[in-house]
């Protein structure tokens, strides 16, 4: 079963009914896919799938084959992500950061959709996404800046 | 070792569901919390026939495929699905879930089969060589328990074009984002040249199966709003005896206040 994962193509031999998160975890050692709740509620599992954000403990493997899959270890890399980064750090929107690699995913889909949301859009887009710690209003604050500071780059 | 299958095209699923004992596998997101490991998956999410939506002169045809977020971006489907589509766990389940698997789950707290009850739609079933257009009322026996054959899918949703721009729709839970309705409610007051032609509501995560009384509803047809306001009593005292809620984690009396509420809210609404 093949399929596009962090811009490389692989050809997975297990079971199509594996989960991704833990094959993800498990066979190709990216942790940065945290496992939460195991039943889509927490979003900590979050990764892009085509392009759309998915809860990774939701998807079996056979519904993945063909896909191009992006976890926090391949988003790491590219020039939104630091601006998220930075943006994160400027308000302390991560705290303990459990959820923050699902979190930073949710932004980027947020703002590919839409580079200029409004706050209820950014609520929004991170309403599968909890956080224990913050209250959420310093990661909204952080995708705002975002927001600002990479115009041009969404 | 189980095997699971992945279809390219519907005449290949068909064929594999004849063939093979098979949970057929949508979006996933409420078979994947569950995900016992002897389960035999057929895969559909790569059919392009399940993933139109498309018109004809009677039907908005929504392919059973189409995912929470493809509904609620579609030009075609109506705002009241639209409005139940957004209210399903949060983007990224909306991402990966579809209506057919909303439909299919058999629970009475399915989002998106509130809607096509209370618009009276229906179910295009098929098997190799054999499909059934099915009234979704018919389609839930009990409590999951749906008439789909061990040899069938369902391919397609059919909704009645227009007819429902007028419409009430409410799911009460617990927050916003992720959350299984503790009741539900969708209506529809279609009136034309003063005269109601179409009353009708559904009531989900109350009983077995959604509740949908076109009997009750029917007092109501054919009558002006005045009119309607003098049979308002009785309206309401039928639907007080049809409801009958099951207790589960929250109360039968509150799910059944919560519904007459949302009913009467409803009539006040287009002033009966």
């Amino acid at each position: 079963m093949i399929f596009t994962l962090n811009g490389k193509e692989v050809d997975y031999k297990g079971s199509l009914n594996a989960r991704l998160l833990d094959v993800l975890r498990d066979e190709y050692r990216l942790t940065g896919v945290k496992c939460g709740c195991k039943e889509g509620e927490c979003g900590s599992c979050s990764v892009i799938m085509d392009g759309l954000l998915i809860n990774s403990c939701m998807v079996a493997l056979g519904r993945a084959e063909g896909s191009t899959i992006v976890t926090i270890e391949g988003y790491s890399g590219m020039k939104r992500f630091a601006v998220l980064e930075k943006a994160y750090a400027s308000v302390s929107a991560v705290q303990c950061g459990f959820c923050i690699p699902g979190m930073i995913l949710a932004s980027e889909c947020i703002l590919a959709k839409n580079p200029h949301p409004t706050e209820d859009e950014i609520r929004l887009g991170i309403s599968g996404n909890l956080c224990r710690c913050t209250g959420y209003n310093s990661i909204v604050n952080a995708i705002r800046i975002a927001a600002e500071e990479g115009d041009g780059l969404w | 070792m189980v095997n699971s299958y992945i279809a390219e095209s519907l005449e290949e699923a068909l064929r594999i569901r004849t063939e093979k004992t098979v949970v057929p596998y949508g979006g996933g997101t409420d078979l994947m919390i569950e995900a016992p490991d002897d389960v035999s998956y057929l895969f559909l999410g790569k059919i392009p026939e399940m993933k139109n939506i498309t018109q004809d002169a009677k039907y908005i045809r929504i392919g059973a495929g189409c995912t929470f977020t493809e509904i609620i971006e579609s030009s075609l489907v109506p705002d009241i699905l639209k409005d139940a589509a957004a209210g399903v766990g949060g983007p990224a389940i909306r991402n990966l879930g579809t209506v057919g698997g909303n439909v299919g789950n058999g629970s009475p707290k399915a989002d998106c089969a509130l809607i096509f009850f209370a618009t009276d739609s229906k179910l295009r079933l098929m098997s190799a060589g054999h499909e059934r257009i099915l009234p979704i009322k018919d389609f839930y026996l009990g409590r999951k328990q749906i008439d789909l054959r061990s040899d069938e899918l369902i391919v397609e949703i059919l909704m009645p074009r227009s007819g429902y721009e007028n419409y009430y729709y409410k799911k009460i839970g617990a927050r916003n984002a992720q959350a299984i309705s503790r009741v539900s409610f969708a209506a529809i007051m279609s009136v034309s040249d003063g005269r109601i032609n179409n009353c009708a509501t559904a009531f989900g995560s109350v009983s077995d199966v959604i509740i949908r009384r076109n009997d009750i509803d029917a007092m109501m047809t054919g009558k002006t709003i005045a009119e309607a306001s003098s049979v308002r009593d009785a309206y309401l005292a039928a639907f007080d005896e049809a409801i009958v809620p099951i207790s589960g984690r929250i109360s039968a009396e509150y799910r059944k206040a919560v519904c007459m509420n949302l009913l009467r809210d409803f009539l006040d609404k287009n002033g009966i």
